[in-house]
């Protein structure tokens, strides 16, 4: 089982590079189409002002499916990983990167069959692919849980709801970026800042509540197993940065001068802290949460 | 009131009054100033701005305990490992920052209080305001307001406008929306969904005040001892509750045997009060003993030694475990006791392996202080099992074991960072998942008969919020063209 499961992720890293390069070829074929719409060939413009040539759309469904099928194949990793561990897929550094890299995937697909917009993938895509790599890169082995990680109850939810709070704000990290790159009147044929604006807002929308209730839910962990619900621990106090970081996004929409671009600096910072919670906790910092097991 | 010798007596008085007058305006506009700042968006983004900035810092700098940096020796160690593994010469700005203190230190504090008095004064400028939208919305709006909203649609129907209207009224009834009519001539409509939803907002706020009044009731009148060993088969007496006693009746730990990483910590505890159990529960780390409002969680735990003391004349003056639970500048660990009657504090080192040479394995090295100067007596290493005279004093080392280290703590702040808690992701939940909606109507009859409907809706620039109005429009007019088309 525990052989199973790596073999499916294998499968759904291969199957994310493929999206990737597909993506890309998807992003080309829009690009070349906007270039030659601005020489003045005329081409399909969408809603949401994104150029598409003859062929974009075809390359882009391929992309969704290859892409669906790599969140497939991390899916199936996940579930035999649970089986032949008897906990959820959460107790070391691999199993939290590839659930990140589930996340990512699943949160990316949500939207793109809510909002249709496949440049997304550009930017989401490629983070689901290094967080694969290093998955695939750092020891796999099944240990037993130590003392403070046995509360299956606790783990699995308090993971799993991060999980979706992260694979969130890689979305809206991307649809900021996507934001940002453009002037005001738009470039390259890429989607129409305001479209961009609200998959971000939405995916954070989603993202910030999770993120609440992965704090609170950690805090009744800590109480639990250490206690004390509160410690300044760095894990902790990394979450509390990018907790209040969207929150200062959330804000920031509704303050004038600071909607628009100034606001959409916010998911990209966030999701810096979002990495430095993950990451910079487990590998750098040490304190009561490096259950990396990379020492 | 001032007197000056310049001005005549008349008009004295009143320049004191009017001075009081001036001094109150003052104050009147100084509050005034204060209460928009408080009430000021920008402001509260910055406070937040801020306190992420600290709070990144107090992540990526290696912050130190309180009481590290309370104890002046403690503090000195702490610098100098800080600036040689990290910081070099820059704990120096570093540290008179309270930069290895963050959130102890006046910016964070004095942040978070401003952004507690920002999100009380905004929770109490905007309270009346939602609760009047929910209770008792404007129901009737200009005509303007129907040619500028951003959502808006006009639709013209043969019926009247009684009949409009109740059809409209049906079908918003089955979009969840409930419709309240008013009649001034002209009908006017106005449909809601999800009224309470901004309230969620305010609650989602004001909690974040009560998880922060939780923590300041539990710091201020909470009990926390991280540190408290038992060894086995000892008995201490519980902090704080006189008469109580705890004992370890046995400690476990486990271990895997393929990565030799830890899979157990478990001790066997019994609380007793006046002689009488009262209490029994193996401590596991997510398995904490909850006992009256006291709670003793697995912390950590060691090796301890039982050790026997007597006198020249053979009486025994202590016979008990002894826990190792500190560590020495050379990297032993040592416990120490009192000898009662003796006025001498023993300090007992173990041995860290077959490469120490001052205590070998097996062996226990005992050094004896004078109780109340603190001052070095005589040190020695004893054997297992072997009475061995230190100081006048004879000490048999009788056997190895361990020691359970607990954390025992009280918070009666706890329950509200709870309801807080809850308060708080309840609040979020409700705002976000159940959005308010806010449709207003106006009915007017058309100079040649029948009547022409103006919808109209505000809200964020929101594709969602365009679809569900798009749909409500194309539900009233299918429901005048059902069930036959004219």
């Amino acid at each position: 089982m525990e052989k199973l499961s790596g073999y499916a992720f294998v499968a759904g890293f291969l199957s994310t590079g493929l999206a990737v390069m597909i993506y890309a070829a998807y992003a080309a074929s829009g690009l070349r189409a906007a270039r030659l719409q601005a020489a003045g060939v005329p081409m399909t413009t969408t809603v949401t002002r994104f150029v598409a040539g003859p062929r974009t759309a075809t390359i882009g469904t391929y992309g969704t499916i290859m892409g669906m099928l790599a969140a497939a194949a991390i899916t199936v990793s996940l579930v035999f990983r649970t089986v032949a561990t008897g906990h959820g897929p959460f107790a070391n550094m691999y199993e939290f990167t590839v659930a990140f890299a589930w996340g990512t995937l699943v949160a990316y697909y949500w939207f793109e069959r809510r909002y249709h917009q496949r440049i997304l993938a550009l930017v989401a895509l490629p983070v689901a692919l290094a967080l694969e790599w290093y998955a695939w890169s750092i020891p796999a082995t099944v240990e037993p849980l130590v003392p403070a990680l046995q509360n299956n109850l606790l783990l699995t939810v308090h993971v799993a709801v991060a999980i979706v709070a992260y694979g969130s704000f890689t979305v809206a990290c991307a649809a900021a970026a996507l934001y940002l790159v453009q002037p005001e009147g738009g470039r390259w044929g890429l989607p129409r800042p305001e479209i961009l604006d609200e998959i971000g807002y939405k995916a954070i929308v989603v993202g910030f509540p999770f993120l609440t209730l992965t704090i609170v839910l950690g805090a009744l962990w800590a109480d639990v197993a250490w206690g004390s619900y509160w410690s300044w621990d760095p894990k902790e106090t990394a979450s509390l940065a990018t907790w209040l970081i969207y929150a200062v996004y959330l804000h920031a929409r509704v303050v004038r001068g600071w909607r628009g671009k100034r606001a959409a600096w916010l998911p990209i910072v966030g999701f810096g802290a979002t990495l430095l919670t993950f990451f910079g906790v487990n590998l750098i910092f040490g304190g009561l949460h490096s259950y990396a097991g990379l020492n | 009131m001032t007197q000056h010798a310049s001005t005549s007596p008349a008009t004295a008085p009143l320049a004191g009054v009017a001075q009081d007058h001036r001094i109150a305006a003052d104050v009147e506009g100084l509050l005034e100033r204060l209460w928009r700042l408080l009430t000021s968006m920008r402001f509260s983004l910055i406070l937040i701005l801020i306190l992420a900035g600290l709070t990144v810092v107090g992540t990526v700098i290696g912050q130190a305990q309180a009481d590290t940096l309370a104890n002046a020796d403690a503090k000195a160690q702490f610098l100098a490992t800080a600036s040689k593994q990290w910081y070099g010469s820059f704990v120096g700005i570093l540290d008179p920052l309270q930069l290895f203190g963050v959130f102890r230190s006046p910016w964070f504090l004095g942040t978070a209080a401003l952004l507690v008095a920002s999100i009380i004064a905004c929770s109490t400028q905007r309270a009346g305001g939602l609760w009047k939208t929910a209770t008792k919305p404007n129901v009737t709006v200009g005509p303007s307001f129907f040619e500028h909203a951003p959502y808006r649609e006009t639709l013209a129907f043969k019926q009247a406008p009684v009949e409009v209207a109740d059809q409209v009224r049906g079908v918003l009834r089955r979009h969840h929306f409930r419709a309240v009519l008013v009649d001034d001539g002209t009908l006017h409509l106005y449909a809601d969904r999800n009224r309470w939803a901004p309230l969620g907002s305010l609650a989602g706020h004001l909690s974040l005040v009560v998880i922060l009044l939780g923590a300041l009731v539990g710091t201020v009148f909470g009990f926390r001892n991280s540190g408290f060993m038992i060894a086995e088969g000892s008995t201490e007496a519980v902090p704080t509750m006189p008469g109580t006693t705890i004992q370890l009746v046995s400690f476990k730990d486990a271990y895997d045997p393929l990565s030799g990483a830890p899979t157990d910590y478990a001790s066997d505890v019994v609380v007793s009060r006046n002689g009488q159990e009262v209490a029994r529960q193996v401590v596991r780390v997510n398995d904490p003993l909850h006992f009256d409002g006291l709670t003793f969680y697995q912390s950590f735990f060691g090796s301890a030694v039982v050790i026997k003391a007597a006198d020249a004349q053979g009486k025994t003056l202590f016979e008990d475990g002894v826990p190792l639970g500190y560590g020495t500048q050379d990297g032993h660990s040592a416990g120490s006791f009192t000898i009662p009657g003796a006025n001498l504090t023993a300090l007992l080192v173990g041995t860290t392996g077959t490469s120490d040479t001052l205590v070998k394995p097996g062996q226990v090295r005992v050094e004896l202080y004078d109780a109340t100067t603190g001052s070095p007596l005589t040190q020695q290493s004893i054997d297992l099992g072997t009475a061995t005279a230190v100081g006048g004093v004879t000490f048999t080392f009788e056997k190895e074991t361990k020691f359970t280290g607990l954390s025992v703590a009280k918070d009666p702040g706890a329950p509200l960072v709870w309801f807080g808690s809850f308060l708080l992701v309840a609040g979020f939940v409700l705002f976000f998942l159940f959005p308010h909606r806010r449709i207003w109507g106006r009915i007017a009859a058309r100079p040649n008969g029948g009547a022409a409907l103006s919808l109209a809706s505000i809200g964020r620039n929101d594709t969602a919020q365009e679809n569900e109005f798009t749909a409500l429009v194309t539900d009233i007019r299918q429901a005048f063209h059902a069930p036959a088309r004219t």
